[in-house]
């Protein structure tokens, strides 16, 4: 198959990281080859984290060039649209999650946070397949904002756009999570692929 | 569930992370002992052994420094024990202590050192190759490429080590050592050897001085028969059908760019390349095959030119018209991480094709004209930026300006100090610092603060204090101790009171440590206690002699982990009483807190907010309370 590749762009403590480990263990699940690159130094510290993801294929190397991820999950919109802008492949989807997490220079009145149309236009210039949701809204609705990163699986899931089925991500996070944690997470699961299906 | 890396079966297939393969690769070597001390990007290697020691029937520890941790592994060798010991790229440079008597004397059990460099500084004061420091030793030194070969690496180093009795490096780079693959499991060697100290190999009463004390031509006999061994090492490949007269050579993870790049131009059949995991010493023979049959080569290798140094002086002997391509000859950027970028555009230049032109110039110039950096914070309730907030009005007090101290940081997340809006700290450098440089300002009256926290103290802050009290220097040193060696990913440290693998002990608490140095003045203060914290801190300035405040407050990240699955009580701004003056913005800064520019007011964020009260004590006009408290 061709390598199907998807960049994952947040702020440190969103969850990108559990994110990107579940859909590895989804593709392992899948019989594919799976290679993930990430950078997250001292993101826990609010700085801004990056997931490459590449499944089946035979690049050696993580790191996915320019415009060539087939999928950008955007866990905020700033984030999103540095990485997308750089990363996505023209008509790639795009899946933003829009609720703000403000850096410590918009805290501390050194700058403004960009205008939120203005931002989204730019993810405009390189594709039209620009799903935009408050993913971190639909969490607190399934009980606990920390399950916004299984919110946006959800939502990629129910896109259609993987290698591989719904079944098989539900397997991997059954594996992968505490089972105390299962049924939160189930719940997000559920609201983000319907969250997907209204946004889209 | 338990962790991949302890599973019993050969030929499963899973996901791990370099660092998690270099930790299975250990496993599978039959090591008895694992060692580390905690930096990014080394840290998940020992996070892994902590996690599956006991199922795996090892022991893991946090050491209290990267010489430390050596010592105990190099201990366990010569008592006949395989063992690994894993550390950031300056880790080594506190190790190197005693790697050096190490390669002298020899090992008995294999001994693994590993080396996680960071090109490009992701999460690094310093960019530093660590292979000199092998070379500098006669450590053999082995790169790989992936996580697979980072296991399969590890777990052959530990036989290499023990058969030529010398110490071996792996080395990797952040970008492996965080990257995830599928790897195959391999079979766990289980040794189960008595322990015993080798008395002919390492004891002067037995062997005798003589025969141990002078070893140097012994060692480059021993790193000479590493070199015979690497010439037909399976983990070096050689493609020598390449078309024209144009060589590659990638070295470890630099390797897969070249790989990539090949493909992705459509040059693979064009080019000749080495893929080259042997680093040190370099399978001369076998470079020299490629050298012989091409008359341009680039090397490809991450941070430094060591194997181009090489290279160029054995094409010297073997074919002195060859043209060396690389990080010296501005071919490669003379520093930094390699990229995509970079090397396909090398790779294309070599070979004379295309490469795609960039199409998204103008929307990336008004992207970033658009964002901001996002700067690194501590996060919300930190209890360092309470601590901080304290220290900054104390000093404002007492000393009638804040530039009239210089603040002398350490290594940390209190480190982000002098990061907006706190602001207030002029200098770091590496571990323990913060406390010796001070002495050397404050004996020509530059008054200083040391500004340390606790898993730093115990690490390299003890010797410098101590210095401070002999020598009669009355600095004054702010613990920041939020219980917790949080930068890294929450290790142990010795007043924890608990083993990186779960064990209670008796916790070795840093006042008792101070007292017992001879410090007269030692405050504990809560730093969620502004008024208290900043009182503190003035009686310490007011201090004719070395003076220590420790600011003690759990992390914030593990107080919120500790709550689950209960929320955090919610804070509130009192719309009516907020005057929108923004001190709790800017003086404090808390990335929980919100401003709203049409309504000119404050306002908390409650998904970030984990309630620990300090805004409600900064604010002027006491506008902000606790749901129900009112």
């Amino acid at each position: 198959m061709k390598t199907f590749k998807v960049v994952i762009s947040g702020v440190g403590g969103q969850g990108t990281l559990l994110a990107s480990r579940l859909l590895a263990e989804s593709a392992i699940k899948a019989g594919l080859q799976v290679k993930i690159g990430e950078t997250y130094g001292m993101a826990q510290r609010g700085g801004p984290v990056m997931g490459h993801i590449q499944i089946g294929g035979e690049a050696s190397n993580p790191q996915i060039r320019k415009a060539e991820a087939d999928v950008l999950l955007g866990f905020e919109p700033s984030e999103a649209v540095r990485r997308g802008v750089t990363y996505l492949k023209d008509g790639g989807l795009a899946l933003v999650n829009t609720r703000v997490t403000a850096p410590v220079e918009v805290i501390s009145g050194m700058v403004s946070y960009p205008d939120l149309g203005r931002l989204m236009g730019l993810l405009g210039g390189v594709t039209d397949r620009v799903v935009a949701f408050d993913a971190t809204g639909v969490a607190e609705e399934a009980g606990d904002p920390i399950t916004t990163n299984i919110v946006m699986l959800g939502a990629l899931t129910e896109s259609g756009v993987l290698p591989f089925g719904e079944e098989t991500v539900l397997g991997a996070v059954k594996d992968s999570l505490r089972p105390q944690f299962l049924e939160l997470n189930l719940r997000a699961f559920e609201l983000g692929k319907r969250a997907y299906v209204e946004a889209a | 569930m338990s962790h991949p890396v302890a599973l019993d079966k050969p030929g499963e297939r899973v996901v791990l992370m370099g660092n998690e393969a270099i930790a299975r690769g250990a496993i599978e070597g039959g090591i008895t002992l694992a060692s580390g001390y905690p930096g990014t990007p080394s840290s998940e290697i020992g996070n892994t052994f902590a996690r599956v020691a006991k199922a795996t029937g090892i022991h893991f520890e946090w050491s209290a420094n990267e010489k430390v941790a050596l010592e105990v592994a190099f201990g366990a060798s010569m008592v006949g024990q395989r063992a690994i010991c894993s550390m950031k790229h300056v880790g080594v440079n506190v190790a190197l202590d005693i790697l050096n008597p190490i390669t002298l004397r020899g090992v008995k059990g294999g001994l693994v050192l590993v080396s996680t460099d960071d090109p490009s500084q992701h999460s690094s004061r310093t960019e530093q190759d660590n292979r000199w420091l092998g070379r500098h030793n006669d450590v053999p030194i082995l790169e790989p490429s992936s996580p697979q070969e980072a296991k399969d690496l590890t777990k052959y180093a530990l036989g290499l080590s023990e058969r030529v009795k010398l110490p071996v490096m792996v080395r990797t780079v952040t970008r492996l050592s965080h990257m995830r693959s599928d790897v195959e499991l391999g079979e766990i060697e289980r040794l189960s050897r008595e322990p015993a100290f080798d008395w002919d190999g390492f004891s002067y009463r037995v062997a005798g001085f003589d025969k141990l004390f002078r070893r140097h031509n012994e060692r480059h006999g021993k790193i000479d028969a590493v070199q015979e061994i690497n010439e037909s090492s399976p983990f070096n490949a050689l493609k020598l059908d390449g078309g024209e007269k144009i060589g590659v050579i990638g070295a470890g993870f630099a390797y897969t760019y070249v790989k990539d790049a090949l493909e992705y131009l459509g040059v693979e059949d064009r080019v000749t390349w080495l893929k080259l995991a042997t680093v040190h010493p370099i399978p001369e023979r076998l470079v020299t095959r490629l050298l012989k049959s091409v008359d341009t080569v680039l090397i490809a290798e991450e941070v430094d030119p060591f194997i181009e140094l090489h290279v160029k002086a054995l094409a010297k002997d073997v074919n002195p018209g060859i043209k060396i391509l690389g990080r010296m000859n501005g071919t490669l950027p003379r520093e930094g991480e390699l990229s995509h970028e970079i090397i396909d555009k090398a790779v294309a230049e070599l070979t004379g094709v295309e490469v795609k032109a960039e199409t998204r110039v103008e929307l990336e110039e008004t992207k970033n004209g658009l964002l901001f950096d996002r700067m690194l914070t501590m996060c919300a309730g930190c209890p360092h930026r309470s601590t901080l907030y304290a220290l900054k009005k104390a000093v404002q007090a007492v000393k009638g300006d804040l530039m009239n101290v210089v603040v002398n940081g350490d290594i940390g997340c209190y480190g982000l100090a002098h990061a907006p809006p706190m602001e207030f700290e002029d200098t770091y450098f590496c571990m323990g610092a913060s406390i010796g440089v001070s002495q050397g300002m404050q004996r020509f009256g530059v008054d200083t603060i040391a500004w340390i926290g606790d898993g730093t103290f115990f690490h390299a802050g003890i010797p410098a204090l101590q210095n401070a009290v002999h020598n009669k220097s009355p600095i004054k040193i702010v613990v920041a101790d939020n219980q917790a060696v949080a930068m890294t990913g929450f290790q142990t440290n010795p007043q924890m009171g608990r083993t990186a693998t779960g064990e209670r002990v008796e916790p070795i608490m840093i006042e008792d440590i101070a007292r017992a140095s001879g410090v007269k003045h030692v405050e504990v203060v809560d730093s969620y206690d502004l008024e208290a914290t900043e009182e503190a801190f003035k009686r310490m300035l007011s201090h004719d002699g070395v003076a220590m405040v420790i600011a003690r407050r759990e992390c914030a990240m593990i107080a919120v982990r500790n709550m689950r699955p209960e929320r955090p009580p919610i804070y509130y701004v009192d719309q009516d009483a907020c005057v929108g003056c923004k001190m709790c913005l800017s003086s404090y800064g808390c990335p929980a807190l919100m401003w709203n520019e049409d309504e000119k007011k404050a306002s908390i964020d409650t998904t970030l907010c984990m309630g620990c009260t300090s805004c409600a004590q900064v604010c002027p006009v006491g506008a902000i309370h606790r749901r129900g408290e009112e």
